[in-house]
């Protein structure tokens, strides 16, 4: 069920941010709904769950855009790695912890892609891709996990109520 | 679960190792999708050209309102222009006659061959913001292969880097991984149309290695060379923007504005792979 239900929001999100979001971009950038799905899924599920959740994220995007398939894979399981570890640590209802977090993520994983993709190509202008790509993506991220988040929480506790019940918990 | 909890460090080292692998053996040319990939893209690419044509008739509505004013004087402005294109073509028939007759006397083949070309509809693009890779509705099924090229009425969009059984993956020409044999169609000076990041979002190119000494100038009219054995010769690309001479002093690089409106790209013609066997008829 759970698994079920989440490799449906995986698909989804790649449908709406391949194809209709697009129309939403600003100045050619839109948010990563990917690296916010992954983000907030392990804040509420913990590594290993977010890290195989951003595995099937990474290889969706990696077999219809990627040029080799691995790459976007190996990205987003770390992603999911390292953002599950802290998940016993906070409480979940609270909002300003994963718009950092995913503020964070997303960041760090655009300068990645852009060491491995471009620098290494000599493309040296990180200042122009900082003020163009890399802020303006972190704060539309930012601004972007406030509902996915609370639709990912509400699923969340929908999900572990009926779980709850099945395997007769506490 | 109680396994994965406890050797979660192990498995992702493993995990980790495993893509790693998997990224340096697939990375570059790959012709065609594996029969995995193909049967996901047969679920997944009808409901992206589903969410696309909503979105595409959304934005078209948008755009009706936007423009509603200028419609009417648009309108009158293009059948002005369509009455002169169709006399300039009747024109340019008459010389296509002749020019062929003529040829077959001089025995030489036709420089510009007839293309035969299909077209397909692009159907989603890269969720990333870093590359313009697309997707296009037809595959191996359609006779589709890798390194056909794709085009628009107004001038080149790109290739076709990998085939599945119904989709295509393509690239456009400002992914700043391609790069397009081109020449100046007024002085024949040669360069390379490349794709830069910093010029993606603006719909620009740049055109590199081109001589110092080349006569090249603004607004002049850039067409693919015949140096390529992907792209076929003399298929239309920009104009020039702006011209700069590299630090180096010894080439110069040129700002491409291609022909072809990138933002609102929805279908693309894409060039039959038999160019060969055309061009050798007389």
């Amino acid at each position: 069920m759970r698994a079920f239900i989440i490799a449906l929001f995986i698909i989804v999100n790649f449908l709406i941010q391949s194809t209709i979001l697009h129309y939403i971009e600003i100045r050619g950038v839109i948010p990563n709904t990917t690296i916010i799905l992954v983000v907030s899924y392990a804040l509420l599920r913990g590594s290993v769950e977010g890290a195989a959740a951003g595995f099937f994220t990474g290889l969706l995007q990696d077999i219809f855009f990627g040029a080799s398939i691995g790459y976007f894979a190996l990205l987003n399981t770390i992603t999911g790695y390292l953002f599950g570890r802290g998940n016993h640590n906070f409480y979940r209802e609270n909002y300003i912890l994963p718009m950092m977090l995913c503020a964070i993520a997303v960041f760090g994983y655009e300068t990645i892609i852009y060491i491995t993709g471009f620098l290494f190509r000599g493309q040296l202008n990180f200042l122009y891709i900082f003020v163009n790509t890399l802020l303006p993506e972190t704060v539309y991220s930012c601004i972007f996990t406030i509902p996915l988040y609370r639709i990912l929480f509400g699923t969340n506790e929908w999900l572990e109520l009926k779980e709850k019940y099945k395997y007769r918990l506490f | 679960m109680e396994f994965f909890e406890e050797h979660k460090k192990q498995i992702i080292l493993i995990v980790t190792g495993i893509l790693l692998v998997c990224i340096l053996l697939t990375y570059g040319k790959k012709a065609n999708a594996t029969w995995i990939e193909s049967a996901l893209g047969f679920v997944i690419t009808p409901v992206q050209e589903l969410t696309s044509d909503v979105g595409n008739w959304f934005g078209s509505k948008i755009d009706w309102i936007r423009n509603q004013d200028t419609l009417a004087e648009e309108n009158k402005q293009l059948k002005e222009q369509v009455a002169l294109l169709q006399e300039e073509n009747k024109r340019l028939k008459q010389y296509d006659t002749e020019n062929q007759k003529l040829s077959q006397l001089l025995k030489i083949s036709q420089k510009y061959a007839q293309y035969e070309t299909t077209g397909s509809k692009i159907i989603a693009k890269d969720p990333g913001n870093w590359y313009d890779v697309f997707l296009i509705d037809k595959g191996k099924n359609q006779g589709i292969s890798a390194n056909m090229v794709l085009t628009s009425p107004n001038g080149l969009v790109g290739k076709i880097t990998e085939s599945g059984a119904t989709y295509s993956k393509a690239q456009s020409i400002l992914d700043s991984r391609s790069s397009v044999p081109a020449m100046s169609i007024r002085t024949g000076d040669l360069g390379v149309v490349k794709g830069e990041y910093s010029l993606m979002n603006s719909g620009l190119c740049r055109m590199e290695y081109i001589d110092a000494e080349a006569e090249i100038m603004e607004g002049d009219e850039i067409v693919t060379s015949h140096l390529s054995d992907v792209y076929p010769s003399g298929i239309t690309i920009g104009r020039v923007k702006e011209i700069q001479t590299d630090a180096n002093g010894l080439t110069k690089y040129a700002i491409i504005e291609p022909y072809v409106d990138f933002k609102h790209l929805d279908t693309v013609l894409i060039i039959g792979a038999d160019k060969t066997t055309q061009e050798a008829q007389p």
